[in-house]
């Protein structure tokens, strides 16, 4: 879940902290503002799942596409839970195998992807994703939708490993060449020597053993010492 | 009072149980009756007195929370909603806040637990029809269908933060939690005990809803301003009390925050399982159903995310699904049929806001089915986690060719798979703040990294507790 407020206009958090967050005339605020969250490639989480549960509740409101930009908003944001608490605000239809309608289709097919990602198949994801054109449509309202991937992929990537076969990791990114170590040495500010591509330790992969000690307080040994006090000698 | 007198005779932990086999419906009937008997005469002589417009008010107030039959035919449903508009318009809109005594202290968790418990009811059983698996009439699916506004969720939700909004209650735990006066902050209805109580327990209705609808986020946002410990106000009303817990650890375990999950159903677990000897009343029946769903969720929560339990909850749990805890902590596909089942026996009904589309059958799904199916994609990142496991804790460094054909599998797939659970036990834990608040922490005892093909494995030891052997034994000594 990412809370990061700083990027919320006044006038959304005005919405969210009141009962206007039920009014369905904010609609057209909440989808303007997911708009510009495509665009300016910042996420609200609250926002969005506010302006779900006003489809939610109004039904004849709904826009498939704002709610197809936010779900691909919140693939930007994988590994977290994002993804998940939309669907839940979904149609419970939305989920049916075969689909209902095309809309069903399009959150089926985001779904996928989505576990893939937190499945950590990242080749597979960048292969679903070029496997059919639907796949282009739905994630081309998010500017800099594979930039933002590519960026949480490395993330994750930083988290268990300090060295990686270059060809492996080439695959996870879908980059080659040029493009792979300009994201590898600008991006992620990791080195290349030869086939290895090494990351620096962090607080995830240094995997340090710890001995997590007993921690002892002066008040556990409050009645020994009273006792010993009133123990005649 | 039409509702009034149908209310009569029924159980609330009976009436949840719709297998219950009639014999015991039948005894308990007797008891039942016997008892609200009793409970009609003290609500009379608390305030005969009170008459509005030529109507018993009192009878109203014990209608409100008086549990509702299961079976209740439709038209009980439909007049039940009606009695309770009737009676929050009352309470919300008549001139100045209305002067009442309370029948008893618990009677406004009553109403609302009451009020949402039958719109909860309402729509699952709306939803059945439609799907036309309640075995609904034909009669009852024109009659749902002509009257899509009853229990509606805007007006249910309308009626909470009115009762929230009227007792300025927001403003006054914000006052209790600067540590001020709240009465300086409650005005004329939130002073009263009435609507304080009626505004208090409105804020955990919310959270029940928010968490109905699926919408979990929001439901532990509405606790903002409640201080989650055992002296808050809920704790004193024991279904309160037990309610609060169960829909956040609901919520926390729907967000994926396992730790934080298990951390609220063992707190109340505990509780009950403490306190169980002092409460052998008609409250803590209700309570039995719902403690033993819980056991179910600490069961999924804590094979999704192994953590240490507190010692009775784990024999409770050992005793109650020893064996399904067992194959969920062995994971593999086996186990994904009981994460299914347990979760669909033990997690709220969860509800749709909007009613099902009557001509179209085949277009309603069961809103739980819904929520399982979302919930059910993380379980399935899982299964191997188990495995992964029990064979790292044996090495400190590992080839991961070799710990593949170990386990049998692609070098490539285990690589992901340690990513994966490298990935999944990262977790948001609450520290302090609302309850949305939290911080990225390790749940997990066991840590790797991989140096190229090489597994770099470290384990969080927790060092001997020598102190409480050391005191035990000093006091046998003396």
């Amino acid at each position: 879940m990412t809370f990061d407020t700083s990027t919320r206009p006044e006038h959304i958090q005005g919405i969210l902290s009141s009962l206007d967050r039920y009014n369905p005339e904010t609609v057209t605020i909440f989808q303007d503002y997911v708009q510009q969250q495509c665009e300016n490639r910042t996420y609200d989480s609250l926002a969005n799942l506010a302006l779900l549960k006003l489809y939610q509740f109004n039904p004849h409101l709904t826009r498939d596409e704002t709610i197809t930009n936010i779900l691909v908003k919140a693939l930007t944001v994988f590994p977290s839970a994002d993804f998940g608490l939309c669907l839940h605000l979904l149609p419970a239809n939305a989920l049916t195998e075969p689909p209902i309608d095309p809309f069903a289709e399009a959150v089926l097919k985001l779904f996928s992807l989505s576990r893939l990602l937190e499945a950590c198949e990242y080749r597979e994801f960048w292969m679903t994703l070029e496997s059919d054109d639907l796949y282009a449509d739905l994630i081309t309202d998010c500017a800099g939708f594979e930039e933002l991937i590519r960026l949480r992929i490395a993330s994750t990537t930083a988290q268990s490993n300090r060295e990686i076969n270059r060809e492996l990791l080439e695959g996870w990114l879908n980059l080659t060449a040029d493009g792979f170590e300009s994201f590898i040495k600008g991006s992620c500010g990791w080195a290349i020597e030869g086939d290895v591509v090494k990351i620096p330790l962090n607080k995830e992969n240094e995997a340090k053993t710890t001995v997590t000690r007993e921690n002892v307080k002066f008040d556990q040994f409050q009645r020994v010492i009273k006792r010993a006090y009133e123990q005649p000698a | 009072m039409l509702a009034g007198q149908n209310f009569n005779g029924t159980n609330r932990h009976l009436r949840e149980d719709s297998d219950t086999d009639d014999e015991v419906l039948a005894s308990t009937l007797v008891e039942e009756a016997l008892r609200d008997d009793g409970d009609y005469d003290d609500l009379e002589s608390a305030g005969g007195s009170l008459q509005i417009s030529g109507e018993n008010i009192q009878q109203r107030l014990a209608a409100a929370a008086t549990p509702l039959d299961f079976q209740a035919p439709l038209q009980n449903r439909f007049d039940s909603y009606d009695n309770y508009c009737t009676l929050f318009h009352f309470i919300l809109n008549s001139d100045g806040p209305v002067d009442l005594e309370l029948p008893t202290y618990y009677w406004a968790w009553d109403v609302i637990d009451e009020f949402i418990y039958q719109f909860n009811s309402f729509c699952s059983h709306r939803n059945a029809v439609a799907r036309k698996e309640g075995g609904g009439s034909e009669e009852e699916r024109r009659l749902l269908c002509d009257h899509p506004q009853t229990w509606g969720c805007y007006s249910v939700l309308n009626v909470l933060y009115s009762l929230i909004q009227r007792s300025q209650m927001n403003e006054q735990l914000a006052a209790i939690k600067k540590g001020q006066d709240p009465n300086e902050v409650a005005g004329e209805y939130g002073s009263r005990p009435l609507y304080r109580m009626l505004g208090y327990f409105s804020i955990i209705g919310l959270l029940r809803v928010h968490c109905l609808l699926g919408d979990f986020t929001l439901a532990l946002k509405t606790l903002d301003d409640i201080e989650l410990n055992k002296k808050a106000v809920f704790a004193r009303v024991m279904a309160a009390h037990f309610t609060t817990y169960y829909y956040v650890g609901v919520s926390y375990m729907m967000m994926r925050r396992y730790a934080d999950a298990i951390k609220a159903f063992s707190h109340i677990l505990v509780y009950v399982s403490r306190t169980k000897n002092f409460q052998k009343n008609a409250q803590f029946d209700s309570v039995t159903k719902k403690n033993d769903q819980m056991y179910a969720l600490i069961a999924i929560c804590v094979a999704l995310c192994p953590t240490r339990l507190d010692d009775t909850i784990h024999a409770s749990l050992r005793e109650k699904y020893g064996e399904q805890f067992t194959k969920m902590q062995r994971g593999g596909p086996d186990a994904l049929q009981i994460y299914e089942q347990l979760f669909m026996s033990a997690c709220p009904k969860f509800i749709s806001p909007i009613p099902p589309d009557f001509d179209k059958p085949e277009n309603n799904v069961d809103p739980s089915q819904h929520h399982l199916r979302v919930f059910m994609a993380d379980v399935r990142n899982s299964m191997l986690a188990p495995t992964l496991k029990s064979y790292l804790k044996l090495y400190t460094t590992m080839d991961l060719k070799k710990l593949a054909a170990f386990i049998e599998v692609d070098p490539e797939v285990l690589r992901t798979q340690l990513l994966v659970y490298k990935q999944r036990s990262r977790q948001t834990r609450w520290i302090e703040g609302g309850l949305l608040e939290g911080e990225t922490i390790n749940t997990s005892d066991l840590d790797f990294a991989l140096q190229g093909d090489l597994i770099h494995i470290s384990e969080a030891k927790v060092g001997r507790r020598l102190v409480d052997w050391y005191l035990r034994n000093l006091a046998k000594t003396y």
